[in-house]
Formats: C-alpha cells, sequence, structure tokens
C-alpha cells in the first residue's frame, strides 16, 4: 500500500510497473482502517480476526466490492 | 524455566520492540522472559504461522511484527521520541494508531519521490494532500505478505 500525491501519479506508477489499478483509499479511510486493524495489537486479549469479522470491519468502513471480498 | 504462552512472548516481544527501538531477536525474547530458547523459537513459529507476526525466511527471526518492519523501509514513522518502520503506508498509520501517541510517517510519493508526510495528532489523520493506493485485492494480501 503507496503513498501519491494523486490519483494521477497512481496511473503514471501502474503504466510504468504495468500494473492493474486497484484501489485508492483517502488518508482518512487509510487512517480509519489502520486503527480498527492495528489498535488492539498490543493488548493481551489481541487476536487475529476471523473472515467474517474482517469482512464485517471492511463493509463498516465502506470498503465493498470485488476488491475487498476476501472469499473467492 | 517456565514455558510461556504464544501470548506472552507476542507482548514481550511487542513491548522491547517499542521501547528498545530495535527488533528483540529470539534469544533476547527468552532472555527477557527467562525461558528457554527453544520455547520462544518455537512461539515465534506459531505466531507466524498464525499470521501475527512475519519471519524472515533463513534466520526465522522477525521480519515484521505488524505494523513494526524489523528491518528499514520508505515508510519512517515518528512518535514519542522514537522512531519506527512501518512496511507500508497503511502499517505506518498503523503503528501510530497501536502506540495511541500522535507522531508523523515520513514517507514519499511512490510515483515521483516526492517528499510527503501525514501528521496524526489527537487521534485524527491532519488534512494533506495525497491518495493510497492498493494494489493487491484483500483476499490475495497474505498470498506474498512482504509484496503486499
Amino acid at each position: 500500500m503507496l503513498l501519491f500525491r494523486g490519483e494521477e501519479h497512481i496511473d503514471r506508477w501502474c503504466s510504468q510497473w504495468d500494473q492493474p489499478r486497484g484501489a485508492i483509499l483517502t488518508i482518512e479511510q487509510a487512517w480509519r482502517l489502520a486503527e480498527a486493524w492495528y489498535g488492539s495489537k498490543m493488548t493481551q486479549d489481541w487476536r487475529r480476526a476471523s473472515l467474517e469479522e474482517t469482512e464485517s470491519l471492511l463493509e463498516g468502513l465502506g470498503l465493498r466490492g470485488p476488491f475487498w471480498r476476501l472469499r473467492p | 524455566m517456565a514455558v510461556p504462552t504464544d501470548t506472552e512472548v507476542r507482548l514481550q516481544l511487542y513491548r522491547d520492540f517499542i521501547e528498545s527501538g530495535r527488533p528483540p531477536s529470539i534469544s533476547r525474547v527468552a532472555g527477557l522472559m527467562g525461558a528457554p530458547l527453544e520455547a520462544v523459537r518455537a512461539a515465534f513459529e506459531r505466531l507466524a504461522a498464525g499470521k501475527a507476526i512475519v519471519l524472515q525466511p533463513t534466520s526465522r527471526e522477525v521480519l515484521m511484527a505488524n505494523p513494526l518492519s524489523a528491518v528499514p523501509s520508505p515508510f519512517l514513522v515518528r512518535t514519542g521520541g522514537r522512531a519506527f518502520f512501518g512496511s507500508c503506508v497503511w502499517d505506518g498509520l498503523g503503528i501510530i494508531a497501536m502506540l495511541q501517541a500522535g507522531g508523523t510517517l515520513e514517507t514519499s510519493c511512490s510515483c515521483c519521490g516526492e517528499a510527503m508526510s501525514i501528521d496524526v495528532r489527537d487521534g485524527e489523520p491532519q488534512p494533506v494532500e495525497g491518495v493510497i493506493h492498493f494494489a493487491i485485492p484483500a483476499r490475495r494480501w497474505w498470498e506474498n505478505i512482504v509484496f503486499t
């Protein structure tokens, strides 16, 4: 997951490295994802989220569609 | 010597990484815990199998205590007078989120190399130009987590 100055920079990078355009998040969205993913990592009770919990987390952050789907 | 639980090993690993600013070796974690070296080595392997951490391919020492990277990367986080590397922009923000102390992620545009930084204060990223690109679909992240 890489940071770019703008979407035109993403397009240039994808073209240069022959990569398909993936998903684009705002910094705010990425921060919310980071908080949800790692906020409790240093606690005694942390455990890896189940598939269902991860799906629910992504959905709750508005990350929907084929790119964010976890099942084939 | 008592054999620690995997949770105890994980917490010791993370606490020492944060306090010292360096990734602890298996032997250091064992020493700090007064635990048998082989028990800690086995715990590292189980934590990696459970995708809690990522190990280096040959030495089997820590590569990622996600979101912390044990090796230098283009994603430097400064927080609380210390500096850490994240493996990607998401992990860089994740370090600040995990430590709940505010901080700055210093990196650069992956296209043109222009320096960029993201400040997080009072639990919020400060407004700044920039967008984040996820190249790998979510269900494939762990096929090759180092590339992801």
